[in-house]
């Protein structure tokens, strides 16, 4: 600069390439800027979204449903919750070395909920204090304030879970749990509480965190004032379902309970944010969840880093109230069912028993009873011991019979055998089939050697009877099994039967081999009895014995008591199989019909009228002639028809390589009955089903007796009493 | 000696550019710290610092710049001594052991020394100007660098060695460097970097990896991984999944996402999502720039940026008209500062460079770095009023 240096050191170049540096900066910087403000502006706008908005779900109130007569059979009951908020907690001032701030506040709390005098809040305060914390970590924070535990004796066994949750792939390990039958004293609740809200804040400390549900109106209020003066308790309102009918209808309603594990992947893909949400696990709960949780109510809130709430950003979305259902049971008929059912079981010893009602004429299910019942309002707030009570349970009080037994139907049967017979031409109404006593089927093997021989009898030959001469009515009436052997299998050549193959098409004709489609989860089904079929199973082929005992129902075919109605259903109503529906309609929370089930038919069996006239008539010839089987039957003023059903079952046990029998060496019956009415204009289809109850006539008709008659003078009484009657 | 001051020379453009950035500082400090209990009262902090600093400043711009020539070896040697007590007794803040305490308070010699190795380098290059172009003093200028660099890299302090390096590069450079003994230099450096690489402290590779192009998978791409493992023993987790580690690349991650949150225009003062819930960490002061970026936008943050470049450039102007060598490279020096924290500041926001610590000048909260800012502008003032030519423009 001052003198002729230049051009031969790095002087004068250094600052022209500084200046130049400056340019690039510059350059270099604005389309970084440009780069990240412009072109990948959207993409970091979401990622600050994500960093502070929250989705918050407001859950609807869940729909409400009634009977068919407008009777509330479950509501939303108000239930408080009491939960802390961390953020609100005092710190522990590390100045005061001997005082924990957070734990005397705590205890405070705690005092006022009365976790020190009531045994009640202390354990369901341990439970879930439990639950939240894990196997492990319970115990190590309990025992490290030196309160001692009182373990299980029986060893249980948890599968450890990581800590977002997540089951692992570990083995089970064996562990003595806590016995929380035991009340903790406070200190341990206080550091159990302390324990759960340091976790929680991990997340975000505005989120409250529960440590009591369950509690009334008036005691949440109470708690509320009692707790003015303390910021972080929260006391909300969380509704919980109410049967109030309890054991009435528990297995038609169902119940609600927490998201399973096995399912949680299934309604995260329909929008379930909540882990914990409740939803249906059983009954209607179940198959209406979608329709009775209506849709959440939606908004968003603005969150720092620490996770305390700022704001609530854009708009918010009001929840939709659940649809309500109305169902087609009649409450008074499901009551009055229900103890007659429980009074005949009582009578007889019975375990089980079911007895279920239907319209004929479109489907409507108007009853339906399966003994044992529980009470489901005992998981309405928490699934818990009493649920594991019921699962071990051995009469399974939580399996609905009417749908999830298989029984053989015995009996009850002879309908579809007779709709076969008559619809294929094997018989006309006309054919006569003669009882003599028993019959036998030659051995295939020694065909002339009488002494190995098949003995097949009917029900009336152990009472020294035969019934002779009888056609399709009578058989039906007298509930005789020759008759319908002959129909089923035919004898030797001297008649020609149905067969196997015409047997299995009638079946499943009936609605046998498959569910009946009725809006209720756990539905099961048995295959219609096949030659194809046992030749899988038993590596035989199907005789005529085989074809004799399915045409009575006994053998091979099993059914669901429901199956059983929608049978007898279609024979009532000349021949249309309906799919049974709970319920009727949906209201929205306006009343505005939302959708209205139509009756649904499944199948008009090929047979004409004239001939579905005569197993009609045999069925009115069951309650009405003076040789019916099921005269117990009768109702004054009303025309029954019906059809009895004792049917045999092999209960095997294993010490005796034998099914159990009575001292004469003869199997134990299941008791049957179906039946409508009125004959004429049937308006409901029944069948009553008693485990083990022995005779159909005996046991199952009465029950379906009574239940017939309250129908008709209290629930639908008849327009002019024709009482009269002799 | 305040005979020759001439007002007239004064660079007022520079000055007020100055006091507006640091006004923006102010105004953006209160957005950064109003959501933080502890530090809404910072902005009124940085105010009284813009106080002092004035005053330093017109204080340093009255006084010849030439006196400091006499204490420039006694305070550089100080400092030296300083900066080995520091090692022997000092106390560590944030990983590295680079404080000392003096009657109870805790002074970082570093922070001085950057004008203190301006000032020395100024005066030995101009000094022995005329022997510059001999070998041997070449090379007594650069084991005069490396000394103090060598003390401050052992602390360690990343952030400070390499302004350090850079600013003495640039004013060697300017100085007048033969190019045959520039490419003798660039030889020796290439060859000692195994030195330095096994001498680099982990966290400091940790810092540098966080760039490195990765796969699909957040691994480090497979050819410059093999380089890396060739080139040290032991790797930090950051160099073979830089996005594993997240403590590490969370302050970075959170900066660029309030840079690209803010857009075209900005969300607004007082307005930035991520700087207002707190997501975006140290925003008063490292990540100052993400915050203007997010509430003024890009059009805001150029404009800032263009306005810390132009107080650089304007520098430079001066040191062209500078009366003396030593005028010539103290302001030098000063841009090269300047300049210097500008790019690793605003590079480490927008993350092209690695995360060192070091301030924006005038904007970032902070008493030393505002006061010891505008004291360097008091300095480069000094020169400009003693201008060689009178009146040019």
């Amino acid at each position: 600069m001052f003198e002729e240096r230049t051009g031969r050191d790095t002087a004068t170049l250094t600052m022209v390439v500084f200046r130049l540096g400056i340019v690039i900066v510059f350059v270099v910087m604005v389309a970084r800027m440009f780069e990240l403000q412009v072109i990948q502006n959207e993409r970091y706008e979401t990622l600050a979204n994500r960093n502070r908005l929250l989705r918050m779900e407001t859950p609807a109130p869940r729909g409400i449903i009634y009977d068919r007569n407008g009777t509330i059979l479950v509501r939303n009951r108000p239930s408080f919750e009491v939960a802390l908020v961390p953020e609100d907690l005092p710190f522990d001032d590390l100045d005061t070395e001997d005082i924990d701030e957070e734990a005397v506040e705590i205890e405070k709390v705690l005092r006022i909920l009365r976790a020190d005098s009531d045994p009640d809040v202390a354990l369901r305060m341990a439970a879930i204090l439990f639950n939240k914390l894990g196997y492990d970590d319970f115990i190590r924070t309990v025992q490290r304030v030196n309160v001692p535990i009182s373990f299980l004796s029986e060893p249980a066994f948890v599968t450890p879970v990581m800590e977002d949750g997540r089951l692992t792939m570990a083995e089970p390990r064996k562990v003595y749990l806590p016995d929380l039958d035991q009340p903790l004293p406070l200190e341990g609740l206080v550091a159990l509480v302390k324990r759960t809200v340091a976790i929680q804040s991990m997340g975000s400390a505005s989120d409250p965190v529960p440590i009591l549900d369950g509690v009334d109106r008036t005691r949440a209020f109470e708690i509320s004032e009692d707790s003015f003066r303390i910021p972080a308790v929260r006391v909300t309102q969380v509704p919980v379902r109410e049967y109030i009918y309890g054991d009435l209808l528990s297995h038609v309603l169902g119940f609600m309970g927490p998201i399973p594990a096995f399912a949680a992947e299934n309604y995260r893909a329909a929008g379930y944010t909540n882990p914990n949400e409740k939803v249906g696990l059983n009954g209607l709960e179940y198959t209406y969840q979608r329709e009775l949780r209506g849709e959440p109510g939606v908004r968003y809130s603005e969150r720092n880093i620490l996770g305390v709430d700022v704001r609530t950003v854009g708009p918010v979305i009001e929840p939709v109230p659940g649809l309500n259902l109305h169902l087609n049971i009649d409450r008074r008929l499901q009551t009055v069912m229900r103890d007659a059912l429980q009074e005949m079981m009582d009578e007889v010893d019975a375990p089980w028993g079911v007895t279920v009602a239907m319209n004929p004429q479109n489907g409507a299910v108007l009853g339906m009873v399966s003994l044992p019942s529980y009470d489901n309002n005992i998981f309405a707030e928490r699934i818990g011991e009493d649920y594991l009570k019921l699962e071990q349970d051995e009469r399974r009080p939580l399996i609905n019979y009417a749908i999830g037994g298989l029984y053989p139907p015995g009996s009850v049967f002879k309908m579809v055998t007779s709709a076969a017979g008559l619809a294929e031409g094997v018989i006309t109404p006309q054919t006569v089939v003669v009882d003599s006593g028993p019959i036998y089927l030659p051995n295939r093997y020694f065909p002339d050697d009488r002494s190995q021989a098949q003995e097949f009898v009917s029900w009336n030959h152990k009472y020294g009877i035969v019934h002779g001469r009888m056609n399709v009515v009578s058989a039906l009436a007298l509930s005789n099994d020759i008759f319908f052997y002959y129909l089923g299998g035919g004898y030797l050549d001297q008649f020609q039967g149905l067969g196997h193959q015409l047997l299995s098409k009638w079946t499943e004709l009936f609605g046998f081999g498959e569910t009946t489609g009725i809006d209720l989860p756990g539905e099961v089904t048995s295959l219609v009895p096949t030659d194809q079929w046992k030749r899988q199973l038993f590596a035989e082929p199907w005789t005529t014995g085989d074809s004799y005992n399915m045409s009575i129902g006994q053998g091979y075919v099993l059914s669901t008591p429901m199956q059983v109605l929608v049978e007898t259903a279609a024979i009532a109503n000349g021949g249309t199989l309906y799919v049974p529906k709970v319920v009727h309609h949906m209201t929205d929370a306006n009343g505005g019909v939302q959708k209205d089930f139509e009756p649904e038919i499944k199948r008009e069996l090929p047979i004409s009228k004239e001939d579905m006239e005569y197993i009609r008539r045999g069925m009115w010839e069951v309650v009405n002639s003076d040789y019916g089987t099921g005269r117990v039957a009768r109702v004054p003023g009303v025309e029954v028809a019906g059809k009895t059903g004792t049917a045999e079952f092999c209960e095997y046990i294993p010490e005796e390589r034998d099914c159990r029998r009575d001292e004469k060496g003869f199997l134990p019956f299941h008791a049957w009955f179906s039946a409508f009415a009125p004959y004429d204009n049937p308006e409901i289809a029944i069948v009553t089903f008693v485990y083990d109850g022995g005779e159909g006539s005996a046991v199952a008709a009465p029950v379906t007796q009574k239940i017939l008659e309250a129908y008709f003078t209290e629930i639908s009484p008849r327009p002019q009493s024709t009482a009269a009657q002799p | 000696m305040f005979a020759r001051i001439n007002w007239r020379n004064f660079d007022w453009l520079l000055l007020l550019v100055v006091l507006i950035l640091s006004g923006i500082g102010v105004a953006v400090i209160y957005s950064a710290t109003r959501n933080s209990p502890d530090l809404v009262d910072y902005w009124q902090r940085q105010i009284n610092f813009i106080a002092f600093g004035l005053i330093a400043l017109f204080v340093v711009a009255m006084l010849d710049y030439r006196q400091l020539s006499i204490v420039a070896v006694p305070s550089f040697l100080l400092f030296l001594a300083a900066l080995v007590v520091v090692y022997l007794f000092g106390e560590a803040q944030g990983g590295s052991k680079s404080w000392i305490s003096i009657g109870g308070t805790l002074v970082q010699p570093t922070e001085a020394g950057k004008f203190l190795i301006i000032i020395f380098l100024a005066w030995y290059l101009s000094w022995f100007r005329d022997s510059m172009h001999k070998l041997p003093y070449l090379l007594m200028a650069l084991v005069l660098l490396l000394a103090p660099l060598a003390l401050v890299y052992i602390q360690p302090d990343f952030g400070m060695t390499i302004t350090y390096a850079f600013m003495g590069g640039v004013l060697i450079l300017a100085a007048g460097v033969r190019y045959r003994h520039l490419a003798l230099l660039g030889a020796g450096a290439l060859a000692a970097i195994p030195i330095f690489a096994s001498t680099l402290q982990g966290y400091m590779l940790a810092r540098i990896c966080i760039f490195l192009p990765t796969d699909e998978e957040g691994h480090v791409i497979a050819p410059i991984l093999s380089i890396l493992r060739t080139a040290f023993d032991r790797l930090p987790s950051e160099c073979i999944q830089p996005e594993a580690n997240t403590a590490a690349s969370y302050n970075v991650e959170q900066a660029l996402i309030a840079v690209g949150n803010g857009g075209l225009t900005g969300m607004g003062w007082t307005q930035g999502t991520q700087n207002q819930l707190l997501f975006l960490r140290v925003r008063h002061t490292d990540f100052i720039f993400s915050v203007i970026a997010e509430e003024f936008g890009m059009i805001g943050a150029a404009l800032i940026l263009l306005l810390l470049l132009f107080v650089v450039w304007r520098i430079l102007r001066i040191a062209e008209s500078a009366p003396d060598q030593f005028g010539k490279l103290l302001t030098t020096g000063i841009a090269a500062l300047i300049f210097f924290q500008i790019v690793i500041n605003v590079g480490m926001n927008l993350k092209i460079m690695p995360v060192t610590g070091l301030t924006l000048p005038f904007i970032s909260y902070g008493g030393s770095s505002l006061v010891s800012m505008l004291f360097a502008i008091g300095l480069a003032e000094s020169v400009a009023m003693r201008h060689r030519k009178i009146e040019f423009f």
